[in-house]
C-alpha cells in the first residue's frame, strides 16, 4: 500500500503522546484486573504486551452504562429544560479490535434511523478509531463466522498490525488517512513490511477455532420460532442478568428515568437488557414473563430481527457474551444445535 | 415507517427534548380514567402542530417519568389536544395529580397512524374496550368530520360496568348519529343499566356487520382482541381488513431503545397501527 | 465420584424417583463447567465432577416444580437447607446428591500465577494439598490455598450435612480463617474515610447486570426491591452512590441465608470484592445471633422468627 506506514514498538509511546496534543487519547488499561479502554496516563503502554480485549466493550465511550440527557428546573413561569453542555473534545481510541468496531458501525445504523440520536452520534463525529489486529484471539472468539476477521477492519480509521518488533499502519478512512499524513514519527514501510503484516492477518484467521454456522440462520429460527421445548431447554440454566446485553457491543437497548429533588431534577439514560423479567412488564401483563420467552428474544433479535430491518447481523463474534456468562452459556451451540423445524 | 411530519417537531434539535405544554381541562371519564386537554406553550407549535389519528406521544411529569398515551383528538379539532390516561402505575398517577394549569413535557407525534386513505370509499366497523376507544376515538371524529368520504359506520364498544364506560358523551353524540350504528354493551349491568349486557365479541358477533368493502378497527385489552379477531374471521374479513392498535412498554417511542419489538416490528415505529396480516407470524407468540 | 453419580441419577430417572436432575457437564471453554438442567437420561452420561464446578445451582430450585436431583457441594446443600427452612422448596421434592468438596480452583487465581489466561493453559490438575499448572508443556507447582477461592479456604462445612447419597467419604474440614479473609482484613484495617474511598472506587464500576443478585439463591424475591417504581428505593441508573446502596441492601438482605458460595463475587464481570461484604455480613450474623446458616433445616429462619426470650445482647 503507498501510504501505508510502520513504526517500532517502542515508540508507541511517543506516538501516542503526539496525538495526546490533539486529542483525549484512551488505550486499553487493566485496572482492578478488569481490561478496558481508559484515559491514558500518558506514560503507560505496557498493554502491548498483555492486551487481548476489553470486559467493557468500546460502545461504553459512546453510549455509556448511564447518561444525562437533560436537567429541568421548575421556575415561577414554568419548567426550563437544559440539555447537558456539548462536548467539543478530539477523542482517539488506540487499539479498538475488528469485532468492536464492527459493532460500532452497526450501532451507527441503529442511533441514526430515521430519528438522530444526539449523543451517540456527536461522540462518534468527535472520535478517531484506532484499530489493532488481532494476534491472540480468545477460545470464544467466532468473529469469523460472521464475515468479519481478526486482522482487518474497514470500520476503523487506521489500521494496526502487530508484526513482532514493530506495527504495520494503514490508514482505512479518509479521517485516517489525514492524521496518518500529519503524523510524524513513522516511517515508510517495505514490500516486506507489507508481507509480514498480510503473514500475521492470515495466523490470526486461523487461530479462531469457534464457529457457527450462520447459513439460512433466519430461516431456522423463524422455523422453529414457536417450539417451546427447545427454548426452554436452551433457557434452563440462564439466570436472566444481563452480562451477555451489556458487556455485548452491540447490544443498545436503553432504559429512561427521572430523578427529582424538591423543583429540579435530571433525566437519565442508562443501560437497560432484554434479559431482565421486568424489560416488558407493562401493568396488566407482562408478554415475556418466561424466561425462555426472552432468551428466544436475546437470539432471535440478533440473527433474525436485526437483520430483517437492517441487512447486518447484530452479533461480531467478539466472546464476551460466552467467556463472561456466570452460567457459560453460549450462544455458538444454541445456534449450532437449532432443531431442523419445529 | 414514521412520516417524515414528527421531524418537524423537534425542541431544539434533540430527539429526546420534550415541549412543555399546560393542561387545560380535566374530564374524570371513569374512576380510574381521566381525559387531560393540553396546549403547547409555544404559539409558533400550538399552530403547527398536526398529527395523524392513531399516532402517539410520549408525555413526561418532568421527575417521574414519561409515559406513552395516543392522542385521543382528531387532528381536524386542534384548538387543544387530548389523551386519555388510566392510573396503574408511577407516571399515570403523578399524570392523574396534575391540575388545570400545570405543566407537562410532550414528544411526538410518533408511529404510522392509521392507513385513513385506504379507508376512504369503506365501511367501517370499529370494535373497542375500555379505554381502547381513545385512539380510535382520534379516528372515528376524524371520520365524521370527512363523513363523505366514507360509506357506513359501525360502532362496538364494551366496558365491564356501566362505571367503565368512557367517553361517555361521545357515545351519546354517535347514538344521536343517524349514520352511525352505535351499539354500547358491559359485561355486567348496574342496578341502573338498561342497555345491552354481553362480552364485546360476543355483542360483535350479534351484530354481524358485513365484511363486503369493510374495514375492521380494534382495540382493547389483549385478551378481548384476541377473541375478537377469530369473530372478525368468521364474518368474513381477511387479515388484511382487520387493524389494530397494540400497546407495549415503550421508553424513546423512537425505535433506539429496543424493548417494544414484536419479531422484527416495532410498536413504536412500525406500529402502533398493525393490520392482523402484519403480525399474525407473532400474536401467539406475543400476545 | 463421577460413575456413582452417573449411575445414582439414572436409576433415579428411571425408578420416577426425580423429573429432572440438575448438576455439572462440561463447559464450552476451557476449566469451564455448566449447569446441565436435564430429565433426559441420555443425558446423565454428560455430568461431571471436577474442580471446576464453580456454581451453586440450589439457585434453580426457586419456583421449580415437580422432585429434583441436584448435585450440592457442602456450600450448596447449606443453601438448600437455607431455601427449606423458607419454604422456597419443599425437603421430599429434593434429592440431594453431595459432593464431599475439597475446594474450587479459582481461575482468576491461576491466571495470575501461571501469568496466562485461562485459553492459554495447557492443563491444571487439583491434587491434595498442591494445584499442578502446565504451561507450553512445562507443569509449575503452586500450593492449593493460593489458587482455590478464598471461602473455600475458610470452609467449614465441605462435606454436604444434609443429603440423600452421598458420593464419597466426608472430608476433614480444614478451614483457615486468617487467609480466607485476608482481603477483609486489609479492609478492617483502612480506616473508615479510605475504606469509603475504596468502595466507592469500586462500585463505578459496577454496571447493574445484577448477576451477583441472579446467581445468588437467597436472593429468590420475585420482585427485587431495585425493580420497584413506587417508591423508587434506588434508580437503575449505575452511579457508585445508587450501586453501593444496592448491594449493601442486597447483602443486609441475605444475611442469615449468605452460605458464603462466593459466587456473588465470581460472577462479577468487573471484580468488584462483593465477598468482602457478604462474609463480613455473615460473621456478623454469627457474632450476633449464635447462627451458622444452612445447619438445621427445622430452624425458623433467622430474621423471621421471634421468641420472647431473645438475646438481647445486639442492641448497645
Amino acid at each position: 500500500m503507498a501510504d501505508s506506514k510502520r513504526i517500532n514498538k517502542e515508540d508507541i509511546g511517543r506516538l501516542l503522546d503526539e496525538w495526546s496534543k490533539e486529542f483525549s487519547v484512551s488505550v486499553p488499561s487493566r485496572e482492578n484486573g478488569m481490561p478496558a479502554v481508559l484515559p491514558w496516563d500518558g506514560k503507560d503502554t505496557s498493554f502491548l504486551e498483555w492486551y487481548r480485549n476489553t470486559v467493557i466493550p468500546p460502545k461504553a465511550n459512546f453510549f455509556p452504562p448511564y447518561e444525562k440527557m437533560f436537567d429541568f428546573q421548575k421556575e415561577a413561569e414554568g419548567y426550563h429544560l437544559e440539555l447537558p453542555p456539548s462536548d467539543k473534545q478530539k477523542y482517539l481510541i488506540f487499539g479498538i479490535r475488528p469485532c468492536d468496531a464492527r459493532a460500532l458501525t452497526m450501532l451507527d445504523t441503529v442511533f441514526q434511523d430515521t430519528y438522530q440520536d444526539p449523543y451517540y452520534l456527536s461522540r462518534r463525529a468527535n472520535t478517531v478509531l484506532v484499530g489493532l489486529g488481532c494476534t491472540n484471539p480468545y477460545d470464544s472468539c467466532f468473529c469469523t463466522s460472521l464475515g468479519i476477521g481478526p486482522g482487518e477492519s474497514t470500520d476503523v480509521d487506521l489500521m494496526f498490525t502487530d508484526t513482532g518488533d514493530g506495527f504495520f499502519i494503514e490508514p482505512v478512512s479518509d479521517k485516517g488517512r489525514e492524521l496518518l499524513a500529519a503524523t510524524g514519527g513513522v516511517e515508510d514501510t517495505l514490500e516486506a513490511d507489507e508481507a509480514r503484516a498480510k503473514d500475521v492477518k492470515k495466523a490470526a484467521y486461523r487461530k479462531i477455532i469457534r464457529r457457527v454456522d450462520t447459513g439460512d440462520i433466519q430461516q431456522r429460527l423463524a422455523a422453529c420460532f414457536e417450539n417451546q421445548d427447545y427454548w426452554e431447554k436452551v433457557a434452563a440454566k440462564c439466570v436472566s442478568c444481563g452480562i451477555c446485553t451489556f458487556l455485548c457491543p452491540t447490544c443498545y437497548c436503553f432504559d429512561i428515568n427521572d430523578e427529582l429533588s424538591q423543583d429540579e431534577g435530571t433525566r437519565f439514560r442508562s443501560w437497560d437488557s432484554c434479559s431482565f423479567p421486568i424489560y416488558t412488564r407493562m401493568p396488566m401483563e407482562n408478554p415475556r414473563q418466561e424466561k425462555w420467552r426472552r432468551v428466544r428474544q436475546k437470539v432471535c433479535h440478533k440473527y433474525w430481527f436485526y437483520p430483517t430491518n437492517l441487512d447486518i447481523t447484530a452479533c461480531t463474534g467478539c466472546g464476551r457474551c460466552i467467556r463472561l456468562c456466570p452460567v457459560n452459556w453460549d450462544i455458538t451451540q444454541t445456534l449450532n444445535n437449532l432443531p431442523a423445524s419445529s | 415507517m414514521t412520516t417524515d411530519v414528527s421531524q418537524r417537531f423537534l425542541a431544539r434539535d434533540n430527539v429526546y427534548l420534550p415541549h412543555i405544554a399546560v393542561i387545560e381541562k380535566i374530564i374524570d371519564e371513569t374512576p380510574g380514567v381521566v381525559t387531560l386537554h393540553f396546549n403547547f406553550k409555544d404559539e409558533k407549535l400550538r399552530e403547527e402542530f398536526t398529527f395523524k389519528p392513531g399516532q402517539f406521544g410520549e408525555y413526561s411529569v418532568f421527575g417521574i417519568g414519561e409515559a406513552t398515551f395516543c392522542i385521543s383528538s382528531s387532528p381536524t379539532r386542534r384548538d387543544h389536544l387530548e389523551f386519555a390516561v388510566q392510573r396503574v402505575g408511577k407516571v399515570t398517577n403523578a399524570l392523574h395529580r396534575l391540575d388545570v394549569g400545570a405543566e407537562m413535557g410532550f414528544r411526538g407525534p410518533y408511529g404510522n397512524g392509521f392507513p385513513l386513505d385506504s379507508f376512504t370509499g369503506k365501511n367501517l366497523v370499529f370494535v373497542a374496550g375500555g379505554i381502547g376507544l381513545a385512539p380510535l376515538r382520534s379516528l372515528i371524529w376524524n371520520v365524521i368530520d370527512d363523513r363523505d368520504k366514507y360509506e357506513k359506520i359501525d360502532i362496538v364498544y364494551g366496558a365491564r360496568s356501566p362505571a367503565d364506560l368512557c367517553f361517555k358523551y361521545d357515545l351519546d353524540a354517535w347514538g344521536n348519529d343517524s349514520s352511525i350504528n352505535m351499539v354500547t354493551t358491559v359485561d355486567k349491568g348496574d342496578a341502573s343499566w338498561t342497555g345491552r349486557e354481553g362480552f364485546v365479541p360476543q355483542v360483535l358477533e350479534q351484530a354481524a356487520p358485513s365484511a363486503r368493502n369493510a374495514v375492521a378497527i380494534v382495540c382493547g385489552p389483549p385478551i378481548m382482541i384476541r377473541f375478537t379477531f377469530p369473530v372478525l374471521e368468521k364474518l368474513g374479513f381477511t387479515p388484511e381488513q382487520m387493524f389494530t392498535t397494540l400497546e407495549k412498554r415503550m421508553k424513546c417511542g423512537i425505535g433506539k431503545c429496543g424493548r417494544c419489538n414484536i419479531g422484527n416490528l416495532y410498536v413504536c415505529r412500525d406500529g402502533p397501527v398493525f393490520s392482523f396480516a402484519q403480525i399474525k407470524g407473532f400474536i401467539s407468540s406475543e400476545y | 465420584m463421577e460413575q456413582r453419580l452417573r449411575s445414582e441419577v439414572k436409576a433415579l430417572l428411571k425408578q420416577g424417583k426425580i423429573d429432572r436432575v440438575i448438576g455439572f457437564e462440561p463447559g464450552s471453554l476451557k476449566f469451564t463447567t455448566t449447569p446441565l438442567i436435564t430429565s433426559d437420561g441420555d443425558d446423565v452420561d454428560r455430568l461431571v465432577i471436577n474442580p471446576f464446578i464453580v456454581n451453586n445451582l440450589s439457585v434453580y430450585l426457586t419456583g421449580t416444580s415437580g422432585r429434583v436431583g441436584i448435585v450440592a457441594k457442602g456450600c450448596d446443600s447449606r443453601s438448600i437447607v437455607s431455601l427449606i427452612q423458607d419454604n422456597k422448596v419443599l425437603r421430599e421434592n429434593v434429592v440431594i446428591i453431595g459432593i464431599p468438596c475439597s475446594g474450587v480452583i479459582d481461575l482468576t487465581k491461576v491466571e495470575r500465577l501461571a501469568g496466562k489466561d485461562r485459553d492459554e493453559l495447557d492443563d491444571i490438575v487439583h491434587q491434595g494439598d498442591k494445584i499442578t499448572v502446565t504451561v507450553d508443556g512445562k507443569k509449575k507447582e503452586f500450593p492449593a490455598s493460593e489458587a482455590l477461592f478464598d471461602n473455600c479456604l475458610g470452609c467449614e462445612f465441605p462435606t454436604p450435612r444434609e443429603y440423600d447419597i452421598l458420593l464419597d467419604e466426608p472430608v476433614t474440614p480444614t478451614p483457615d480463617k486468617a487467609i480466607s479473609e485476608q482481603k477483609l482484613d486489609s479492609l478492617r484495617e483502612m480506616p473508615q474515610e479510605q475504606r469509603w474511598q475504596f468502595w466507592k472506587e469500586e462500585f463505578s464500576r459496577c454496571i447493574r447486570c445484577y448477576a451477583c443478585r441472579n446467581v445468588c439463591p437467597a436472593c429468590f424475591c420475585e420482585r427485587c426491591f431495585v425493580e420497584e417504581s413506587e417508591p423508587q428505593w434506588v434508580l437503575p441508573v449505575p452511579r457508585w452512590q445508587d450501586n453501593l446502596i444496592f448491594q449493601v441492601i442486597r447483602s443486609i438482605h441475605v444475611a442469615g441465608r449468605c452460605t458464603d458460595c462466593g459466587e456473588c463475587e465470581r460472577a462479577c464481570p468487573v471484580n468488584i470484592p462483593l465477598r468482602s461484604l457478604t462474609r463480613e455480613m455473615d460473621n456478623l450474623v454469627e457474632e450476633l445471633f449464635h447462627y451458622k446458616v444452612g445447619i438445621d433445616k427445622e430452624a425458623p429462619p433467622l430474621f423471621i422468627a421471634y421468641e420472647l426470650e431473645e438475646a438481647e445482647d445486639l442492641i448497645r
